[in-house]
């Protein structure tokens, strides 16, 4: 059973977040009459869909929104006596639950997503999306656009062939939306888009390097939230400004040595996802002077790339096949893991599995053979990131508590 | 100096009673629903054993799985903590210590001096725990204690497919009607115990000495099967279910020694 929810926030600028998120969802909604609504999966670039005016619903994010208010037990189980098994991905189960429950789902918060005109999904994050948008879309009679794109093996995959079928991938998604609304895509909209995604990105990138300063100026908990913006509000003025005003708080937090924790005591890597209906999970260590330096799910590490091209869909192929950490090599995973762990100077890792989703729960054994090889201390939970009904407090806390004995009783 | 280590598990409270380097006295009883009574009652009966009355203790600390309801410690400390302390000061030679318990197993790695390094444990599922040995017993008929000696009596070794209960459940009662001996039955039941254990095992390395502690480590026909299993001789405490509560009464010492102040698990 979860006894707390929600992350302590450490940062000002943090809890403007779920005011920006409650606006979005609300603004989303009122627009859904005038503005064609697609549904998207993680990883759909949202700036071309901000530059054709499409409202775009990210249903992972409303996952996680069902699940930080408590209502993922109600959701899964409507989602599986609709026919989704619990191995299923957790979001998937959520949504379906809404989908489908009926007068037995939760009631849904923000009053709801705006119903869908079409379904966009990616191909290249996990299998088991391209199979809940594909269900949604026969269930609905809707149209699915799946986005494409290359294997990334290690070192990248941004070579001349790469970069082509990409781009040809991202005219022929812009010609889809372009069917779907009857508009013609504005290439110069997108560019200012992009340019403005790009710098918030960018300013993104240079928090997370700040984030390296001991004492660690802000901790997992704020991080999970403050990547919201970046994921589903890129390219727009609001995002831009709340980096900004970011970037002035922990730099002002490194200048005053101001920490997570008074006393730091040890600094931890949250490897995998975080458990969304009790995010104050993350907060648990601080109490014994350990915080969650730097967790590598959402991590930002590479600046982008200035701009190339006259054509504003040649500039994103190219980023487009750098950013995507997940698509890539295990490998690669693993090196950048061990970065973190030297760059964040880190003392101990958690890892924790999320039986639910493939995607994440393959890398961590390999990861924690690395740690294991490297002698880094670890320590394995499991635990579904949205269906809270696989937490259990006594089994986790113990975990917890024996690796934290472990921390403190190695400290120099 | 005298302390005491309470150990609140899922079926068994414990508490072993310290004196400098000598346990001066240990109790044991069945974990009822009122896990802070257990533990009032644990901590009750070592003491009328050793004639001593509360004031005579220095330092308590609780461990287990209800340790954070132990009213009178001064301070918790997981099992883990507590069986790698405590093992190591039964075997200093230990290194790798598998507890085997009520409700969990765990195996555990710890440095020369018994400070934990790495552990491992079964999650979310009793399968291959004591309780799951108390529901082949009661299917077969068997108290627990008998278990042991009886699967060492097999000829001709079951293969048991699943260590889930339930499914274990079904499984043994159909190859009772079927006719296959118990001690066959037996043997199986334990080979899926161990080959269960064993990837906790390989989870965190195994190094000799390994040390085997819990409830189960009494069914010598478990041990035996962790033994082939792992390729080592397990050592094993003459009362394997009060390791944890002496790590307790260990760590408690080790308070007092270092005025409270410095953390030295």
């Amino acid at each position: 059973m979860v006894t707390s929810t929600s992350a302590k926030k450490h940062l000002a600028t943090t809890l403007e977040v779920p005011a920006l998120r409650k606006k979005y969802y609300a603004e989303s909604l009122q627009q859904a009459g005038g503005r064609k609504v697609a549904w998207c999966s993680n990883g759909i670039p949202s700036e071309i869909l901000e530059a054709m005016d499409i409202n775009a619903v990210y249903l992972e994010n409303y996952a996680t929104v069902c699940a930080a208010k408590r209502l993922s037990s109600g959701f899964c189980r409507a989602g599986e006596r609709a026919g989704f098994s619990q191995d299923v991905c957790g979001y998937a189960r959520i949504l379906m639950g809404h989908l489908l429950g009926g007068e037995e789902a939760p009631q849904a918060p923000y009053g709801g997503v705006a119903k869908p005109d079409f379904l966009i999904v990616n191909s290249y994050s996990c299998d088991s999306r391209m199979g809940w948008f594909g269900t949604m879309s026969r269930t609905l009679d809707l149209p699915l656009y799946v986005l494409d794109a290359p294997y990334q093996p290690q070192g990248g995959c941004m070579d001349d062939v790469n970069v082509a079928y990409t781009e040809s991938q991202l005219e022929d998604f812009a010609a889809f939306l372009e069917e779907q609304t009857g508009m013609k895509l504005d290439r110069d909209k997108l560019r200012e888009k992009l340019d403005l995604s790009r710098r918030s990105h960018d300013i993104q990138v240079e928090i997370f390097e700040m984030r390296k300063a001991v004492p660690s100026p802000m901790g997992a908990g704020d991080a999970y939230t403050i990547v919201w913006p970046g994921m589903y509000m890129a390219g727009t003025k609001e995002c831009d400004e709340f980096y900004q005003r970011l970037r002035a708080e922990v730099s002002e937090r490194i200048e005053k040595k101001v920490g997570v924790v008074p006393e730091e005591k040890f600094r931890l890597l949250w490897s995998g996802l975080p458990f969304w209906y009790n995010m104050a999970l993350l907060n648990y260590f601080e109490e014994f002077g350990g915080v969650v330096a730097i967790e590598n799910a959402y991590f930002r590490y590479q600046r982008s790339l200035p701009s190339q091209h006259d054509d504003p869909i040649k500039d994103m192929a190219i980023s487009s096949t750098m950013r995507r950490p997940y698509a890539g090599d295990i490998e690669q995973r693993a090196e950048l893991t061990r970065d973190i762990v030297r760059d964040y100077h880190v003392d101990g890792v958690v890892l924790a599995f999320n039986p639910s989703c493939r995607l994440m729960y393959v890398l961590q054994p390999e990861l924690k053979n690395v740690l294991d090889r490297d002698g880094i201390p670890n320590v394995s939970i499991e635990c579904d990131m949205a269906d809270e009904r696989t937490y259990s407090e006594g089994q986790i806390k113990t975990r917890l508590d024996a690796f934290i004995e472990r921390m403190l009783s190695r400290r120099k | 100096m005298i302390t005491v280590g309470v150990d609140i598990g899922s079926a068994t409270s414990k508490a072993v009673l310290l004196s400098g380097d000598e346990v001066a006295g240990h109790s044991l009883i069945a974990t009822g629903a009122e896990s802070a009574n257990s533990a009032r009652r644990v901590m009750d009966e070592v003491l009328q054993r050793s004639r001593l009355s509360p004031n005579d203790i220095a330092y308590i600390v609780a461990t287990g799985y209800g340790r954070v309801i132990v009213p009178f410690a001064q301070e918790t400390i997981t099992e883990l903590t507590c069986h790698a302390r405590g093992a190591n000061w039964l075997f200093p030679s230990a290194r790798t210590i598998l507890d085997m318990g009520g409700q969990d197993c765990k195996a555990i790695r710890c440095d020369e001096e018994g400070r934990l390094e790495n552990f491992a444990m079964n999650d979310k599922c009793a399968a291959g725990t004591g309780r799951f040995l108390e529901l082949m017993a009661r299917v077969l008929g068997l108290s627990l204690g008998e278990l042991g000696e009886l699967s060492l009596e097999a000829t001709s070794e079951v293969m048991i497919n699943s260590t889930c209960a339930v499914f274990a459940k079904s499984e043994v009662t159909s190859l009772i009607r079927e006719g296959k001996a118990r001690a066959d039955v037996l043997a199986g039941l334990h080979s899926a115990i161990a080959a269960r254990v064993y990837n906790l095992l390989r989870g965190v390395g195994v190094e000799p000495d390994l040390v085997i502690t819990g409830g189960i480590g009494k069914n010598v026909g478990v041990v035996r099967k962790i033994e082939e299993r792992v390729g080592l001789k397990a050592l094993l405490p003459e009362e394997p279910q009060i390791v944890g509560a002496l790590g307790a009464a260990l760590i408690a010492q080790e308070r007092i020694a270092s005025g409270k102040e410095e953390a030295k698990w």
